[in-house]
């Protein structure tokens, strides 16, 4: 099934830099609806109110960290199948271990390109 | 005298009183024995006196020192300047990246949206005028680097008057508070690790690995 290019895409970082960049990466490979979160409490918020085709999220964030979010997202029926990419400066093989049972359908270790941010999505939601 | 000898002293005393016969005893008998009590006991309250005193100077002693080292470790100077300057200059570190990341990124956002083929001329005269704001930007760096430094000599002076002090003082830690251990085991719990230093610890290429990873494999990366 072919790419939605205008689907809603949620990203959820307390820093309002990496939201910028991740804005800017996703503008540079064609989606520009792009909504954003400060940390997973917002970002769950958000995503009861709207469906939204994509979750990119950060690991360290307070109150809610993205892995308690995704953790919430996945037991959550409204929710649970929604795609999610963790995309972090967490780097062990505990945290990429725990995010995959936890649900996390690609994980992205910080800093990425362009190109690693692509790759990871395609795999995720298919060729566009 | 030490104590274990008063001690005996002063039994002998007793058993001498209780094993003389009071009936029969003349008067300066038991003024003798009273006598010899009296002078028992006068050393053994003399030793006492001694040992109290020599225990109150030990302890003078120690106060006095343990006061000369808090003196070196020099405390005040650490929570009035050494840890508020190096706070202030992490926050302006903060502050700098922050305006340099905001030039830097709005000047690649507006070459980004310029037509180029428009007006070639004027294009590059806009992107060559970005790049030189982007470098003047990029100077942050340096003046990072320096406060960064100066964030960390004050860091080892803190160090080397703590080890000294711990040293000295024989200080053994105390377990963490409350506050700590809860904070310490929400960051085990939820895996808050932070970055590692000298880049990822699992490069993409590995992270992608274990993504692909079967759950016996995954478990096998535990045993």
């Amino acid at each position: 099934m072919a790419v939605e290019m205008s689907m809603p895409i949620l990203v959820v970082d307390d820093y309002k830099t990496m939201i910028r960049i991740i804005r800017n990466l996703l503008k540079q490979i064609g989606f520009e609806n792009v909504d954003e979160a400060a940390d997973g409490t917002e970002a769950f918020e958000k995503m009861k109110k709207q469906k939204y085709g994509l979750v990119i999220s950060d690991w360290n964030m307070e109150p809610m960290t993205g892995y308690e979010l995704l953790q919430r997202v996945r037991s959550d029926d409204s929710t649970k199948n929604t795609p999610f990419i963790m995309v972090t400066a967490e780097s062990k093989t505990e945290n990429v271990v725990a995010a995959k049972k936890a649900g996390v359908n690609n994980y992205i270790v910080k800093p990425f390109n362009a190109g690693t941010l692509k790759a990871k999505m395609a795999a995720v939601l298919g060729d566009f | 005298m030490p104590a274990a000898e008063v001690a005996a002293r002063v039994r002998e005393s007793l058993q001498s009183i209780k094993a003389s016969d009071f009936k029969d005893a003349q008067v300066m008998d038991v003024l003798e024995l009273a006598q010899q009590l009296t002078s028992t006991m006068q050393l053994f309250f003399g030793s006492l006196d001694r040992s109290i005193h020599q225990e109150f100077s030990y302890i003078a002693t120690y106060i006095s020192r343990t006061r000369e080292e808090i003196s070196k470790l020099r405390p005040n100077d650490i929570k009035e300047q050494r840890i508020p300057v190096a706070g202030a200059e992490l926050e302006a570190v903060v502050t700098d990246t922050e305006k340099a990341t905001e030039t830097i990124m709005s000047e690649a956002e507006t070459i980004l949206g310029l037509d180029a083929e428009a007006d070639p001329a004027a294009y590059k005269e806009r992107v060559d005028a970005a790049m030189m704001t982007i470098i003047e930007a990029c100077s942050f760096q340096d003046l990072a680097g320096q406060r960064v430094s100066k964030v960390v000599t004050s860091l080892k002076h803190v160090e080397k008057r703590v080890t000294r002090f711990a040293q000295s003082m024989g200080v053994h830690d105390a377990d963490a508070d409350e506050d700590e251990k809860s904070e310490a085991e929400r960051k085990r719990e939820l895996h808050l690790n932070g970055p590692a230093i000298g880049g990822p610890e699992k490069k993409q290429n590995e992270v992608d690995n274990i993504m692909d990873l079967g759950q016996d494999d995954i478990d096998a990366l535990f045993d």
